[in-house]
């Protein structure tokens, strides 16, 4: 009898959906624990300055000077965008004046942030993990183990600190063509003049809010680099694995983002 | 003794893959570890260097450092040839400050020549052929001056006259400095030009242990089958 329960059960709908979630909780519980753990090692070096500063500046360059055109472009574009939607409708309710200050706080507290985020992600966090994961499909992590040199350090102290350092950098830049571009789109679509719009454009604006930005991208690029080395290095089965890798590092990358800005919002602005 | 592996136990989730094995390998010494795809041959390896952790048993090493070269050589793509062989001594904590950039510079010509590459420091893995990785990988490998030296299928995949040149290379290096190694292989050639004494392993035991004559002898209906290649006798391969 209980034996035919448990076959019932086992072939149920409920069943299989549960199962499958727990195993989904599971790899996610992993993952959090593995990027945990070598988000502590990485923590550990960087104080021991286990620092290699060749290889930080090799990565330096890919985080920062490799990724803005991609990024620069995407800010812009989202930019181009929100201005062209807004600023006609705004002019047209007499609000033509605070549609420099509205695109200021939109772009330095969310948007320069968050797509520049994406975009290194996609651009960056992709091939840092594919590149962790090739690397350990090959077995060149285990070489370095080998050869006696701690390869948690070797290959995440550099792209996580990179990460923070560069990120910053990437967020302002994005973030002044985002308003430059604004301000041309609003004197497109609008006829707003540039005067008008530069004028509001510092009312909304606190040095906390730069603050919290640079903070901000700083914890994203950290983010982003730990995640993807992460997925990458712990990456497993040849060809396939590297893809699922590369796939994880990008989804855990955009959820952290999502989820880091949603805290920064509520310690912040709320 | 340089390496004595004790009652060695590992498993995978709820398989055993090495099940109580035990051997010693002395300086100077080549030991082959021979058996079909799957038997732990490549496991034993990383057993050993630590590269993954073991449930139970002992490995005792004498002091000195624990070298490996890969089966796929494992050179770090994005560095030359130069970097790779010098990647110890310059990130290694206790190395990185003992040599000059000159003094590397040397030692990477000197180990280059022992595996007779001069001149191509300054190369890519990818512009080198699969036979030259594998002689970079053993540059790499004894840059350190290790005192025990594995190698995981090191004539795997390559035209039989490379295998013959790291068939030499594995002998002389053995003269040269003096090491206990290790060779994983199913190679006939690998065993019989460069093994001193040969285990056999199936499913995670061993099955025989001597010389490489005893093995080519064929008393053992394990031994028998593995020389001969038959696909009838005592070791069946998984699916």
């Amino acid at each position: 009898m209980a034996t035919a329960l448990q076959k019932y059960l086992k072939q149920s709908a409920t069943y299989k959906v549960f199962s499958q979630f727990l195993v989904v909780f599971a790899d996610f519980l992993d993952t959090l624990g593995k990027i945990a753990q070598m988000g502590v090692h990485v923590v550990k070096a960087i104080l021991k300055r286990e620092i290699d500063g060749k290889e930080l500046l090799a990565q330096c360059d890919r985080f920062g000077v490799s990724s803005l055109p991609i990024t620069l472009s995407i800010v812009g574009m989202t930019s181009i965008i929100v201005a062209s939607q807004v600023a006609h409708e705004m002019v047209k309710q007499g609000g033509g004046n605070f549609v420099g200050m509205l695109m200021t706080i939109l772009i330095v507290r969310e948007v320069g942030a968050i797509m520049s985020g994406f975009a290194i992600t996609s651009m960056i966090g992709s091939s840092l993990a594919s590149e962790l994961a090739t690397m350990r499909v090959t077995e060149q992590v285990d070489a370095i183990d080998v050869l006696g040199v701690d390869s948690v350090s070797y290959l995440f102290v550099p792209r996580v600190l990179s990460g923070m350092i560069m990120m910053p950098f990437v967020v302002i830049l994005a973030s002044v063509v985002g308003v430059l571009l604004g301000a041309v789109t609003s004197d497109m679509f609008a006829g707003l003049t540039y005067r008008a719009y530069f004028d509001s454009a510092g009312l909304g604006l606190y040095m906390k809010d730069l603050g919290v930005c640079l903070l901000k991208a700083a914890s994203f690029g950290a983010t982003i680099s730990l995640i993807s080395c992460t997925c990458g290095f712990y990456a497993s089965g040849g060809a396939k694995g590297v893809g699922l890798a590369t796939t994880k590092a990008v989804v855990w990358s955009f959820i952290a983002i999502v989820v880091l800005d949603m805290v920064f919002a509520v310690l912040f602005f709320f | 003794m340089s390496i004595e592996v004790r009652n060695l136990i590992k498993k995978f989730d709820e398989r055993t893959v090495i099940n109580d094995i035990s051997f010693k390998v002395a300086d100077g010494e080549v030991l082959a570890i021979v058996g079909f795809s799957g038997s732990g041959k490549s496991t034993v390896l990383k057993l050993i260097c630590g590269l993954i952790p073991f449930d139970s048993g002992e490995i005792l090493t004498s002091e000195g450092d624990i070298a490996m070269v890969f089966q796929y050589s494992a050179l770090f793509d994005s560095l030359t040839v130069a970097d790779n062989i010098s990647f110890a001594l310059r990130e290694r904590k206790d190395l990185r400050k003992k040599y000059t950039k000159d003094e590397i510079k040397k030692i990477v010509s000197q180990k280059l020549e022992l595996v007779g590459l001069k001149g191509i420091e300054n190369k890519f893995p990818s512009e080198l052929s699969g036979g030259m990785q594998k002689r970079v990988s053993f540059a790499r490998a004894i840059v350190t001056k290790p005192n025990t030296i594995l190698y995981d299928e090191p004539t795997a995949g390559l035209d039989p006259m490379s295998s013959t040149l790291i068939e030499d290379y594995i002998v002389s290096l053995k003269r040269e400095i003096n090491a206990a190694s290790i060779v994983v292989t199913h190679q006939m050639s690998t065993i019989t030009r460069t093994a001193d004494r040969v285990i056999m392993l199936y499913d995670g035991k061993i099955v025989f242990q001597g010389t490489p004559t005893e093995l080519l002898k064929q008393d053992n209906p394990y031994t028998k089958q593995f020389v001969t290649a038959s696909l009838e006798g005592p070791m069946q391969m998984q699916n």
